[in-house]
């Protein structure tokens, strides 16, 4: 027997996918749009970086959406079931969707598209996420059949518009394709790519043939690449830009005061954590790394480096606390606990203390002032801190081979404790561990934590599994920067998504 | 003549090999690659791989470099790995972006700065003189980054007016095309009129302290005959030299002006290739500066040997 699920949860009366439908939306204008961070490539399924995503959700569409409170809601999926193995999802697909080249999307596509990003023989950055899956074909034009080797919660999550998205079948067949997408648009999503020019601007158009009726209510973004903020401030002033998303709190105050500007601040899926990697000594010490837990004020770090523009973490992100987060007030290990700490390396036998090198990455502004600040707060426990500024890509090197010893990363996952979590934390070599935590027990719920599918006792697992996090401390999650929005007053409905993905645009419309 | 010719350029093709080859190694030195910069925190190593395999990113350094060169010298520079774009098509169109901040800037240069230095060097040690001094001081000292700033705030508070942010060609409206580009010149200028203004002011000063100067002040020659038959002539030549280090001076600032004015030339280019190691778009970018520096000074050295007989060769 099959057991039908819904096709769209209770949404309040007005959500709709990609935000809020507007009531007296005004249809017509072209939205400009500031970017401090130029996309690297506009190709969905080669591209990990988010300066990527944040764009390309607009163009390209997966089966499901992310749903700001954590629902993977059907996109180009209509509905689905699930066998009672949890093993067979029949995906019935929308019907009548079209493509930005005119051309009708079919199972065949669907089945295509995540075939070819499942593969890593083709080079997806997404292609672990999708290891789970044995098997997708096309049951009719309509119905595509997933076919998982073990049972996992977040498949729908993970069909949603991080990586990959449902392109014309035979899309890659040719070699030159894996350069064509930032010229080409061949998503099925609100908006066509027009133009992307780099170091300069990306021109996105309305996709007059877009399947939601109505939707979207702007002619077209014209996106212009600034990397600078004090030219972007600028910018704002004089009405060149209409809307742009700040990340240092300088930034905000500098036009708190501007007239005609709204500023607004929405919860994020972002982290700003310090990882403490097993294989640098003496952090493979766990009574070491739970001093150095206890002695963190989460949040003094967190006024020194991006003021009050944002929330101090437990053990998940801030967009994900309410659902999947331990209660605030259970988590152990927590700081400021000096004499606790103390304790803690004396019995270590480094009662004398020691040096540690902490690692901050060029261009995170916040990860600066964060840096002093962990540095006096751990000479309190006889902990000098060294601090080295390396760039991103020497970063990422060392991350990628799990040499990462005592860092600041800033990362951010899809609204779902799986995603967010079996990677980065899994034993190998189902996992990447690349802190070399190498937990039997927690590897172990993060099993069953993907094989289960009620909600509740899913809840359970995942709070066990942040207990031990907190415990034993291979990462110290301090605080979740708000995504923080400056628009003209002009810009109507405009909604930032929690993964800091610009999906509001596709809602937002300009007043006059 | 035509001897030395074919020496100079035999000498240049094999400057422009052995460049060629320090650019390919060292923008492979800088850590991280490509497929590093795409998978970001994400992607296993098989996927890794086959991106690698794919940029040709597996051979050894040595096929990598063979396989470039021999496409560089059919005149191919390859495809951007991050845009999908030749290399080619991208650096023309971000060359001459700079080229025309670069001759603009240059022109607003002389035409401020000579005359500044002229009227300096005649009215030596008085008021006149100290002020365009002092002025000279401060656009020396001024970072370029700093002025443009300052130029971009008081501005946009001044007449609520900051420039369009999207780059337009003079071919298409040459209007637009000045308005985007003002300030970023103005910017840029700034210390280049210093530069010049003091340089041309020494030149002056020591023309007016020769003595077939003071004779003919004493012979009772007209000034503006003294001024245009005997010291602006003397000084032209310095000058004409001069313009050439105050191009290259301004190529080098022009990299911080394009971010900050969200410029598309060859500056920014540059930089978002090295941030996302795009080895095609960067080698060949380099590999053009180093040919356009060697055939800059070569025309040079010729224009020299047909202007002085004193250094042409037999």
């Amino acid at each position: 027997m099959l057991c039908a699920l819904p096709a769209l949860p209770a949404f309040a009366q007005s959500e709709g996918l990609y935000g809020p439908v507007a009531e007296n939306a005004v249809r017509g204008g072209r939205l400009n749009m500031g970017l401090l961070v130029e996309p690297p490539g506009l190709d969905p399924f080669h591209q990990a970086a988010d300066a990527r995503i944040r764009i390309t959700v607009l163009v390209y569409q997966g089966l499901f959406y992310e749903s700001p409170s954590g629902e993977a809601v059907p996109l180009l999926a209509e509905s689905y079931e699930v066998s009672d193995d949890n093993l067979v999802y029949t995906i019935k697909l929308r019907q009548g969707v079209k493509f930005h080249n005119g051309a009708e999307m079919t199972a065949e596509d669907v089945a295509y598209s995540y075939n070819y990003i499942r593969n890593p023989e083709n080079g997806s950055p997404g292609a672990g996420d999708f290891s789970m899956i044995s098997d997708i074909k096309a049951v009719d034009p309509t119905t595509v059949e997933i076919t998982l080797s073990e049972p996992n919660a977040s498949l729908p999550m993970t069909l949603g518009n991080k990586y990959g998205a449902v392109v014309p079948a035979g899309y890659f067949d040719d070699e030159a394709a894996k350069n064509l997408m930032n010229s080409e648009s061949v998503g099925t999503g609100p908006f066509k790519l027009v133009e992307f020019v780099p170091n300069s601007h990306i021109v996105l158009d309305r996709n007059e043939d877009y399947w939601e009726e109505g939707a979207p209510y702007l002619d077209g973004i014209d996106f212009a690449i600034l990397p600078n903020s004090a030219s972007m401030l600028v910018a704002l002033r004089n009405q060149r830009v209409d809307l742009v998303a700040l990340t240092r709190p300088q930034d905000v105050q500098q036009v708190q005061q501007v007239e005609g500007l709204e500023i607004e601040r929405w919860p994020s899926l972002g982290q700003a954590s310090v990882d403490l990697g097993s294989e640098t000594k003496p952090l493979d010490d766990v009574r070491v790394r739970q001093a150095i837990s206890l002695a963190v004020d989460k949040e003094e770090v967190m006024k020194a480096s991006i003021g009050d523009f944002g929330q101090v973490l437990g053990t998940i992100p801030a967009g994900l606390q309410e659902r999947w987060g331990l209660p605030l007030d259970q988590v152990p290990m927590q700081g400021p606990d000096i004499e606790a700490a103390k304790k803690l390396l004396e019995e270590a036998g480094l009662g004398n203390g020691f040096t540690l090198t902490l690692t901050t990455i060029n261009g995170y502004d916040w990860m600066d002032p964060a840096a002093v600040t962990l540095r006096e707060q751990l000479a309190k426990i006889g902990v000098t801190v060294d601090i080295q500024r390396v760039d991103l890509g020497v970063w990422i090197n060392n991350f990628r081979s799990s040499q990462m010893g005592f860092t600041f990363n800033d990362w951010a996952s899809q609204p779902d404790p799986n995603l967010l979590f079996y990677r980065h934390f899994h034993k190998k070599p189902e996992g990447a561990d690349f802190r070399n935590w190498n937990n039997d027990e927690a590897s172990a719920l993060l099993d069953e934590g993907r094989a289960t599918s009620n909600p509740e006792e899913r809840r359970e697992i995942y709070n066990k599994f942040q207990t031990i996090l907190a415990e034993t401390v291979p990462t110290i999650m301090l605080f979740s920067p708000d995504h923080i929005t400056v628009r003209s007053q002009r810009v109507q409905n405009y909604v930032q998504h929690p993964t800091g993905w610009y999906y509001g645009l596709a809602r937002a419309y300009l007043s006059d | 003549m035509g001897k030395y010719l074919v020496k100079r350029l035999a000498a240049s093709l094999l400057t422009a090999f052995l460049a060629s080859m320090l650019v390919f190694l060292l923008v492979r030195l800088v850590p991280g690659d490509v497929v590093a910069q795409m998978m970001g925190q994400a992607g296993g190593e098989t996927a890794a791989n086959a991106l690698r395999e794919f940029f040709g990113l597996d051979q050894p350094i040595y096929m990598q470099y063979l396989a470039w060169l021999m496409k560089v010298l059919q005149g191919d520079l390859g495809v951007s790995w991050t845009r999908g774009m030749p290399v080619t098509t991208m650096i023309g169109q971000a060359f001459l972006v700079t080229l025309e901040i670069g001759l603009l800037t240059l022109l607003v240069a002389t035409i401020i700065g000579v005359p500044l230095g002229i009227l300096a060097g005649i009215y030596e040690g008085r008021p006149l003189d100290t002020a365009i001094q002092s002025f000279n001081i401060l656009g020396l000292a001024a970072p370029v980054f700093w002025v443009g700033l300052m130029l971009l705030v008081a501005v946009s508070s001044l007449f609520s007016w900051s420039p369009p942010l999207r780059y337009v060609p003079p071919t298409r409206s040459l209007g637009d095309n000045l308005a985007i580009l003002a300030l970023p010149i103005l910017s840029l200028g700034l210390l280049q009129v210093a530069a010049y203004s003091q340089f041309v002011r020494q030149n002056v000063v020591s023309a007016l302290h020769q003595e077939y100067v003071r004779t003919a002040i004493a012979k009772g020659v007209p000034v503006r005959i003294i001024f245009f038959k005997h010291i602006l002539r003397n000084v032209l030549i310095p000058i004409i030299t001069f313009m050439g280090l105050i191009l290259i001076q301004i190529l080098g600032g022009v990299v911080i002006i394009e971010s900050l004015f969200a410029l598309p030339g060859l500056g920014r280019l540059l930089l978002t290739a090295i941030e996302t190691r795009d080895y095609p778009v960067l080698q060949g970018a380099l590999l053009i500066v180093v040919v356009a520096a060697m055939v800059v000074n070569l025309l040079v050295d010729l224009a020299y040997r047909l202007i002085d007989p004193r250094v042409r060769v037999s």
